[in-house]
């Protein structure tokens, strides 16, 4: 359902041609505008918004962040677009997580590398999951990835990235973990957002969904969906204590969803600094640890230099658990 | 009788005098931007939320807000669609079939009442859809996966033959032509660009409102350059306008219809994916074939107004059923409403209901507040629209040329959808010339990503076997009206032909 | 004869969709029916479609005469030129201008279609800017 709302949205309207103005230290954006490379419900839609008004909560920006929807290609289209159209702007920021390094790892975005765009800053981690539906025999991962093992026809493996994405990447790196031999049987079908991915797991069109703890939650609260796995290295503090790991079934798989922020290429270095330091005092604050907790971030505490160093290499990792996989030469 | 205290504790919560100034506001400012060419429901939603955040409103009074002016776009879009031959929004381009032809024959005031009733009926049925079916509707929305979405758009398709054109081959290459356009863009599947010959612009696809708005507005401009002679159309043409109100004996004939047609609308808009356009284009052709007997749908029947004005407003309220029970998004419009649920820190999902009643009832009780707001303010403002009629072509049309122009570029800045827009208007222009509709084309740059995900989704699902797409009983039933649909104008389709020349014929002697 | 010249460009149309569809690079991973099939499918139509109409052309419409062609002709070069300067110049006069050249040629003496132009222009303003909120091209006047 690619709805092209993206463009005809939000803020595009407001933007307009103010964009370049002041340049002092204590550069404040005017018309902050944050991309969300995704159709709304997703994981980085979630990122723009939730950091949009805790910004505006905390008085870090004076008026609302428009969030606008770009979906695409897996963040391409964003990217492309920041890239080739907006590469002075220095009001914008655009949600980003392990999908886009993934991608960029992967060369998925044709023509474009992950230092044409500066880093901002981290605002958490989200561990992946993997779950099937309430009513579904399946009880734990290893029962899963046996079927899988058994007759890879015979599970289909919903999530909101395209093939070869992140969400589909997870349930690859489970796989391989496992010790299926030819991963790239696994069958993947590619959804619009983690949403709608979950809407067709509980409608019985697919057997298993792999997506993000945030996604995920609001049909484990009422109960549609049991998560049978978490990727993450130990169990998740707080209510998500409940679900089991992956390591703890046995399969040594951990994949972690950072979350955070890219801006423009040729963004002023005044704009980068205020935006760094303004997402690092929203990390530190009380709201935002609160916002984390309710909705299973775990902490990712990584701003400006050390994001920027981050985000290459765990783009170097991801290109070498795809070549060890066998998915890019 | 829980879902009635529900409702009435809804009430309560909407029924202030802030909520309600707020509601009159949504349905005014969504009246006008639905009757915008450019601007539809979606966009108008968006663009005053920034509103609705400055206001500082709260959660209640935001959506009130919000879904008035979606409520109000829905309502608004049928006015240009019925005065200019210009769908206000994308919805409201089946009105344009029956409406434009009533107008033309002085039936404009009628045919503004007529529709303003419809959307009404059908606003006011899906509202109680949406209190008394919205849990049980979730699983009618379950019942579909991808081969099953894919039979449905295969069946809208299949069905356009009957409706838009009398010759099929034309309806065909125009949907063929809309789901070509469709597919320009990089694949949301794979994320390889496709047809895009390395145009950045073209990257995240071919935005529907540029082909409608040139399709349908530029168009009309060229037709006018055409067919200008000199001031002669002022005097030649005599403008009626008629009576405002539909007599009773077209109310009553309508009425079956409305019921009908909401009803289908509904069903739509709760199938995330088909929306409010397939709504009204599903209840047009269904209801051509069931009660068109004398061939007048196309040339001026009231019921083709009512049809899909009923359907797609219903519609509208269905598609919140499965955004406030799954979500998901079940068409542009809602695609905003949901980021705002999600920006007001409400989380939409299968226990909203339970856990923020109060938001839930409340917006619902906004949704009859907006209603009849509407119905009361689209009704006695049927005289002030139908003046439009009485300013002459020669400055409407310049006035509608650069709301188009304005109406794209305030949206997305670009000069490139500038151009591509008057591209669109030159084709829109031939195309009408040689007599190939233009629905179609809007239809298939519509649907067409959705219909090709769905397809690969189900083929994939099923490894590769092409059978999945006819593997349950759903699938295999909208395969079968999709194919009769199909084959049953071609068949009749000559009797058909035959009749229209007859009348045409007929017509041509009366008027020389 | 229309509908028979508009059938063989409705084929070239759908072999040049065809071939631009064959030409897709396809990524490393793909799902079961590829980024191509779809498009192909829709060529393929495109293409039926097409000998159809060649083959059973309707009745001729009726084409307009030189001048009105090249009229229309003359309003899309103004669009075009409106589309390009509208970022440079502002919104208000690039509208003015445009919307007076239209209203002049749909017949209406020039004084008076100078005096709509400016009125459309300044009426959109209105409505679309300082009503609705949308940002309209500025031009070097700040508006």
């Amino acid at each position: 359902m690619a709805f092209k709302i993206s463009r005809a949205f939000l803020a595009a309207a407001f933007l307009g041609a103010s964009a370049f103005t002041a340049s002092a230290a204590d550069y404040k954006p005017e018309n902050p505008e944050c991309i969300a490379p995704a159709n709304p419900g997703g994981g980085w839609d979630f990122t723009c918004r939730q950091v949009g008004k805790s910004l505006q909560d905390l008085g870090l920006i004076d008026t609302t962040m428009q969030v606008v929807n770009l979906a695409g290609g897996g963040g391409g289209v964003a990217y492309a677009a920041v890239i080739n159209k907006r590469n002075d702007d220095n009001d914008l920021i655009v949600a980003a997580s392990s999908a886009t390094a993934t991608r960029l790892a992967q060369g998925a975005f044709p023509g474009n590398t992950m230092d044409q765009v500066r880093w901002l800053a981290a605002v958490g981690a989200d561990y992946g999951v993997i779950a099937v539906a309430a009513d579904s025999p399946v009880n734990t991962l290893t029962e899963l990835l046996d079927q899988i093992k058994n007759d890879p026809t015979s599970v289909s493996v919903a999530g909101g990235s395209a093939v070869g994405g992140w969400d589909h990447l997870k349930v690859l790196i489970a796989a391989n973990a496992y010790g299926i031999e030819d991963v790239r049987k696994v069958k993947y079908i590619a959804f619009d957002g983690g949403g709608e991915a979950v809407t067709q797991l509980l409608a019985g069109s697919v057997q298993a969904f792999t997506g993000d703890i945030s996604e995920a939650k609001g049909f484990v609260d009422s109960g549609d969906i049991k998560v049978i796995a978490v990727l993450s290295p130990d169990r998740l503090p707080g209510e998500f204590s409940k679900f089991p790991t992956a390591k703890e079934q046995g399969v040594d798989a951990v994949g972690a969803n950072w979350r955070g922020f890219y801006a423009p290429g040729n963004m002023s270095d005044d704009a980068y600094e205020a935006w760094v330091s303004k997402i690092g005092e929203l990390y530190a604050s009380d709201q935002w640890k609160e916002t984390m907790a309710a909705n299973g971030l775990a902490p990712l505490d990584l701003q400006g230099a050390e994001f920027q160093e981050f985000v290459s290499n765990s783009v170097a990792q991801i290109q070498s658990i795809s070549r060890e996989i066998g998915i890019i030469k | 009788m829980e879902t009635l205290n529900s409702l009435a504790d809804g009430f309560v919560i909407a029924l202030t005098w802030q909520n309600l100034l707020l509601a009159l506001l949504g349905c005014f400012l969504g009246t006008i931007m639905g009757a915008l060419p450019g601007l539809g429901p979606s966009n108008g939603v968006a663009i005053l939320i920034p509103l609705a955040f400055t206001l500082g409103l709260g959660a209640t009074p935001s959506l009130i807000l919000l879904t008035s002016v979606y409520y109000g776009a829905m309502y608004g879009g049928r006015i240009s669609s019925i005065l200019l031959n210009i769908p206000g929004d994308e919805p409201a381009m089946m009105t344009c079939l029956d409406g434009y032809p009533m107008a033309q024959q002085g039936r404009a005031g009628e045919a503004l009442s007529l529709s303003g009733i419809a959307s009404f009926v059908g606003a006011f049925i899906a509202t109680w859809g949406l209190i008394l079916l919205a849990p049980q509707l979730v699983k009618i929305a379950l019942l579909f996966g991808p081969a099953e979405y894919f039979a449905l758009f295969t069946l809208a398709f299949a069905t356009l033959g009957g409706v838009a054109s009398t010759n099929q081959a034309k309806t065909a290459f125009a949907a063929a032509i809309g789901i070509g356009l469709a597919m320009v863009g990089v694949d949301t599947q794979t994320g390889v660009p496709r047809f895009t010959f390395g145009e950045v612009h073209l990257y995240d696809g071919i935005d529907f409102l540029v082909a409608i708005v040139g399709l349908f507005a530029l168009s009309e401009v060229f037709i006018f350059l055409e067919n200008k002679h000199g001031s002669s159309d002022a005097a030649g043409k005599k403008v009626v306008i008629g009576r405002l109100m539909p007599s009773w004996a077209v109310l009553k004939q309508c009425t079956p219809t409305m019921l009908r047609t909401s009803f289908l609308g509904f069903l739509a808009g709760v199938l995330p994916g088909a929306g409010a356009s397939l709504g009204s284009f599903i209840s047009y052709s269904m209801e051509k074939r069931l009660v068109d007997k004398e061939g007048t749908f196309g040339k001026g029947d009231p019921r083709g107004v009512a049809a899909p004005e009923a359907g797609n407003n219903a519609a509208a309220g269905g598609a919140l059923v499965p955004m406030l029970a799954l979500g998901v998004p079940g068409s542009g419009t809602t695609a905003v409403l949901l980021a705002v649920l999600l920006s007001l820190n409400i989380t939409p999902g299968p226990l909203l209901f339970s856990q923020q009643p109060d938001v839930v009832w409340g917006l619902i009780a906004a949704l009859f507040i907006a209603n009849f707001m509407l119905l009361a303010l689209n009704i006695p403002m049927i005289g002030i629209f139908t003046r439009v009629l009485l300013v002459p072509p020669r400055i409407l049309m310049p006035i509608v040329a650069m709301v188009s122009f304005v109406g794209i570029y305030g949206i997305s800045g670009s000069s490139f959808d500038l151009q591509v827009m008057i591209a669109f208007g030159v084709a829109g222009w031939v195309l009408r010339k040689l007599d190939v509709p233009l629905v179609p084309v809007i239809l298939g740059t519509l649907l067409g990503n959705a219909m090709e995900n769905n397809l690969r989704r189900a083929i994939t699902i099923d490894n590769g076997d092409w059978f999945a797409l006819i593997d349950s009983p759903l699938s295999l039933t909208l395969w079968a009206i999709a194919i009769t649909g199909f084959l049953l104008p071609i068949i009749i389709g000559k009797v058909f032909k035959r009749r229209m020349k007859m009348s045409r014929d007929q017509e041509s002697s009366t008027t020389d | 004869m229309s509908d028979r010249i508009f059938g063989v460009i409705g084929l070239a149309l759908a072999i040049g969709y065809a071939w631009a569809a064959l030409i897709i690079e396809e990524s490393f991973l793909s799902d079961a029916v590829g980024p191509k099939a779809f498009p192909l499918i829709i060529a393929a139509v495109l293409a039926m479609a097409s000998i159809v109409i060649l083959l059973k052309p309707d009745p001729e419409p009726r084409w307009p005469e030189l001048p009105r062609l090249l009229e229309i002709g003359a309003a899309v070069l103004v669009m075009v030129l409106y589309a390009n300067v509208l970022p440079e110049i502002g919104f208000v006069i690039a509208t003015a201008v445009a919307a007076s050249y239209l209203t002049w040629r749909l017949g209406t003496a020039p004084l008076s279609s100078l005096v709509t132009g400016i009125a459309t222009s300044l009426g959109i303003y209105v409505v679309f800017h300082l009503v609705l909120g949308l940002s309209l091209a500025k031009g070097p006047l700040g508006f």
